[in-house]
């Protein structure tokens, strides 16, 4: 087998491992209850959020469909297309999310609807 | 109507901390992040350091190859630089700098923990070269034409082009939210100058990389095409220019070497006070000085470029030069704080002065190379490669070290234990200047850098054996460290919501902060604000009223009553 | 509010940070700051065709054999890239107003004078005749115009998203910043057009 053949099984495998542990570790709950935070008046926080981490393994992604690009190829089409399918579905994602917090925050004083 | 507070999910909710850190936009675990992050990539290029000055300790290859041994310094130079002591600044600097502007958090959040994920993916996509057939070989400079496809083939430069790229892209949008964050939401009295100094170079930092790092991206893009596309920027042979790359590369590296610099004066800044029961020295000379300092950056790029003949020598030489006065300007107001103070040589502060001592002895060596006859003799050896040493290790990662010494109370709740830190520091300082002092030597007897091997030579091969003992005590030095940092996790002393006396608003919320950090914010009149709340003019504190009505006229009248400046 | 009732404010624990934004709001400052980045991004590829221009010996132009810059070409796309600033710049005095309706139509105009713009950039790319692998200068002419196309396009991802919520009836008068964002970054993309139409076709 070639050395990218196996690098690429290499690193396929050592994603599915992490993935696994992350899942066996996530799905064993909590080392107990957690409150919901209750900032001062004026102040608000977003919620928790898996779009950077799935917007950073999307653009990385992408990423090594370029490096790992094959001869006569614009990229890799392999890493590419999941790469950009993740991005752009993240960002679909994203823009939603803005607009929830937008509407629920319609009343404050001083929300500017923008996405962040 | 009171404004709707967004929280995750009503009533309590169980959620496992894999998934809690996973998914945080929290500046506080972000700034965590960073910092863990960082130092994972310090180890590994460190180990990959060792394993450069293993090989050079006696004349002969011994046990690498030339190829390895390429590889070795081109990782380990572009890890540290983009993958540990520019995130490990920003760490500190997400976890720290909301807290002492009053804020309850950076102005994008979401867009903050993106910023983060891009480091460990992007790193290791650099780092994948190794499983493909080689990592990039051709020194953290990428000089074309050797980063060509002709010379350089397989993907690992390719690899180091994409990563780079991504993780540049990172600090962009970091730097984004930095600068945002300190123009719109500093607490209530907080005006531009009442900011600690550590707030003002990170703001600083922020702007040379938002404004640096996209000229290096475009000169990572264009090495790309040429290699990939068939393109001709860089290479001669097709009608392509290659001191074009050095242009490019260098306009981004010199801002580079000031965004690594910056943030660790900020914290020798914040230190120095702290454990000198001293105002800071200067306190508007130094935010000048880093904003001189930053100014001055963008003007000096090709002194890395003398001997490349295409450079006009007067200029970059007087500029280059030039940069020593706002940097001298510093040392002089950092020493005038210390003066008559009551020093406290905690180990945070031994690395302070530590830093002020060994950045000192760097930026000589930086204005000798200024000078281009020194230069011309001295490009390219050894000499260069003690200079750069001194400035980024004994200047940004002592930096880093004192950073960690004197924040880890606030972000864990428990003080790393004094005695191991001491033991920590002497290790590490001696070791140190082992390692890096004969290469002022080395290069001044003419020992090119970036060679696998060198001819038996007496002098030489004293000197790179007392260096590479140095190398090894550094690494040894990081024991103590490590032990300190985990048995203080497990049963550490608990540290309280402010263990040093400190002066500025993080030590005015508990250690931990809780999730919105602050419950309410001390009245800010001054860049110190937690001491006159503590300290008063000369007597205890009675209510916030009273002090204010003393303060007022010791301030200039406009100041007190003027919230943030608004950017338009 | 004086020093003394502020102080009583935060005495009393209330919080008085975002309470009133001055000035510009966050995520305009944001917008502000990234086009300033991509403003270097845009330098450092202007660097490399000045620096190719200026070192390159000979005739600097489309190599032998293909076809001169079609310069009447892409005067009507700059034409194009101009009119669609109005057209955005129409939508946002629109909504500053609260003329939802005029949003809506002045963003579709400028979307489609956007992809306008991008489809008459793919025609040229197609009767050029030579390409990124054709000697320097087809190597900075289409790394140059090719990114500058490349956020056209961003920009044109962004004015669908902006249609989209203004479809959706989330724009007033009061409350509009994505709208403004998305506009100054349509600007800067018409901005740079300005300076990549004057440097590669004026200048030549």
């Amino acid at each position: 087998m070639s050395d990218t053949a196996f690098g690429f099984l290499l690193i396929g495998v050592a994603m599915l491992v992490v993935l696994g542990v992350i899942f066996a570790v996530a799905s064993r709950g909590s080392r107990g209850e957690v409150a919901p935070v209750h900032p001062p008046r004026g102040v608000h926080l977003p919620p928790p959020s898996f779009l950077p981490v799935v917007m950073s393994v999307g653009g990385v992604l992408l990423g090594a469909g370029l490096a790992f690009r094959g001869d006569g190829e614009v990229a890799n089409p392999f890493l590419a297309v999941p790469g950009l399918i993740v991005l752009v579905l993240g960002i679909f994602a994203w823009v939603r999310a803005a607009n929830h917090e937008w509407r629920e925050t319609e009343h404050g004083p001083h929300d500017d609807g923008a996405a962040h | 109507m009171a404004t709707t507070t967004l929280e995750p999910r009503a009533g309590t909710f169980s959620r496992s901390w894999v998934i809690d850190w996973l998914t945080t936009v929290d500046h506080k675990k972000i700034g965590i992040l960073y910092i863990v992050n960082s130092f994972l990539f310090f180890f590994a290029a460190g180990i990959l350091a060792l394993f450069i000055r293993s090989e050079l300790a006696v004349p002969g290859l011994q046990f690498l190859d030339q190829d390895t041994y390429n590889q070795a310094f081109t990782m380990h130079g572009t890890i540290m630089i983009f993958l540990f002591v520019v995130p490990v600044l920003a760490g500190f600097g997400n976890y720290i700098v909301p807290l002492q502007l009053g804020a309850p958090d950076m102005a994008f959040p979401r867009i903050n923990a993106l910023s983060f994920w891009f480091l460990p993916l992007g790193g290791l996509l650099i780092f994948s070269g190794y499983l493909f057939g080689g990592a990039a070989a051709e020194g953290w400079t990428g000089y074309a034409p050797l980063t060509d496809d002709t010379y350089a083939q397989g993907v690992g430069t390719d690899l180091w082009i994409i990563g780079l790229t991504l993780v540049g892209t990172a600090s962009i949008l970091g730097s984004i939210n930095f600068i945002a964050t300190i123009f719109k939401m500093r607490a209530p009295g907080m005006t531009l100058f009442r900011m600690p100094i550590f707030v003002w170079t990170i703001l600083v930092t922020a702007t040379l990389i938002m404004l640096a790092t996209p000229v290096l991206t475009a000169g990572l893009i264009a090495l790309f095409i040429d290699r990939n596309y068939g393109g001709s920027f860089f290479d001669p042979s097709v009608g392509g220019n290659p001191v074009l790359w050095q242009h490019i590369f260098w306009f981004f590296g010199h801002p580079e070497v000031y965004i690594v610099i910056l943030p660790a004066m900020g914290v020798v800044s914040e230190i120095l006070p702290v454990f000198s029961r001293k105002p800071l020295f200067g306190y508007k000379a130094f935010v000048f000085a880093t904003i001189g300092i930053g100014l001055l950056s963008w003007t000096v790029w090709a002194h890395h470029m003398f001997t490349t003949g295409a450079v006009f020598l007067p200029f970059f030489s007087f500029m280059t030069a030039l940069i020593a006065i706002p940097t001298g300007i510093k040392m002089f107001n950092w020493l005038a704080t210390m003066w008559r103070g009551k020093l406290m040589f905690t180990t945070a502060m031994l690395f302070a002065v530590g830093f002020i001592s060994m950045f000192l002895i760097g930026g000589i060596s930086g204005v000798m190379l200024a000078s281009p006859p020194i230069d011309f003799h001295v490009q390219d050896t050894y000499f260069v490669v003690a200079h750069l040493h001194y400035v980024f290790f004994g200047g940004s990662v002592f930096g880093v070290f004192a950073a960690t010494y004197y924040w880890f109370p606030k972000m864990f709740g428990r003080k790393l234990n004094e005695p191991l830190g001491k033991v920590h520091f002497w290790l590490h300082f001696i070791g140190f200047n082992l390692a890096f002092f004969p290469m002022h030597q080395l290069g001044l007897s003419g020992m090119p850098r970036r060679i696998s091997d060198y001819a038996a030579n007496p002098e030489w091969t004293i000197l790179n054996l007392v260096s590479t003992v140095g190398a090894f005590m550094i690494a040894v030095s990081v024991i103590p460290f490590l032990i300190n940092v985990i048995a203080t996790f497990i049963n550490g002393e608990p540290a309280g919501d402010d263990p040093w006396e400190g002066n500025t608003l993080e030590w005015a919320t508990t250690s931990p902060p809780p999730p919105y950090n602050f419950d309410r914010l001390p009245p800010i009149h001054s860049e110190r604000p937690l001491f006159f709340l503590t300290h008063g003019h000369g007597h205890a504190a009675e209510r916030p009223e009273d002090l204010e009505e003393e303060q007022v006229h010791d301030e200039r009248p406009a100041d007190v009553e003027r919230r943030e400046d608004p950017l338009v | 509010m004086t020093t003394h009732a502020e102080a009583t404010a935060r005495e009393e624990g209330k919080f008085t940070p975002q309470d009133h934004q001055s000035g510009m709001p966050t995520a305009l400052v944001g917008m502000l700051l990234f086009i300033a980045s991509e403003v270097m991004f845009f330098g450092g590829l202007f660097a490399t065709y000045f620096n190719a221009r200026a070192t390159t010996s000979g005739a600097w132009g489309p190599p032998e054999g293909a076809h001169e810059l079609d310069i009447a070409l892409a005067g009507v796309l700059t034409a194009i890239l101009v009119a669609s600033s109005f057209t955005m710049q129409f939508g946002v005095w629109a909504i500053r107003r609260g003329d939802t309706g005029k949003l809506k139509l002045w963003t579709a105009i400028t979307l489609g004078l956007g992809v306008l713009f991008l489809a008459g950039q793919l025609y040229d790319y197609s009767q050029l005749g030579f390409g990124v692998g054709d000697g320097v200068f087809g190597t900075v002419f289409y790394t140059l115009t090719g990114f500058h196309g490349a956020h056209v396009f961003g920009g044109a991802v962004g004015l669908t998203i902006v249609l989209a919520r203004a479809m959706r009836g989330q724009f007033s008068a009061r409350n509009h910043v994505a709208v403004e964002a998305v506009s100054m970054y349509w600007h800067f993309v018409d901005v740079v057009w300005i300076a990549v139409f004057s440097t590669i076709y004026l200048l030549g």
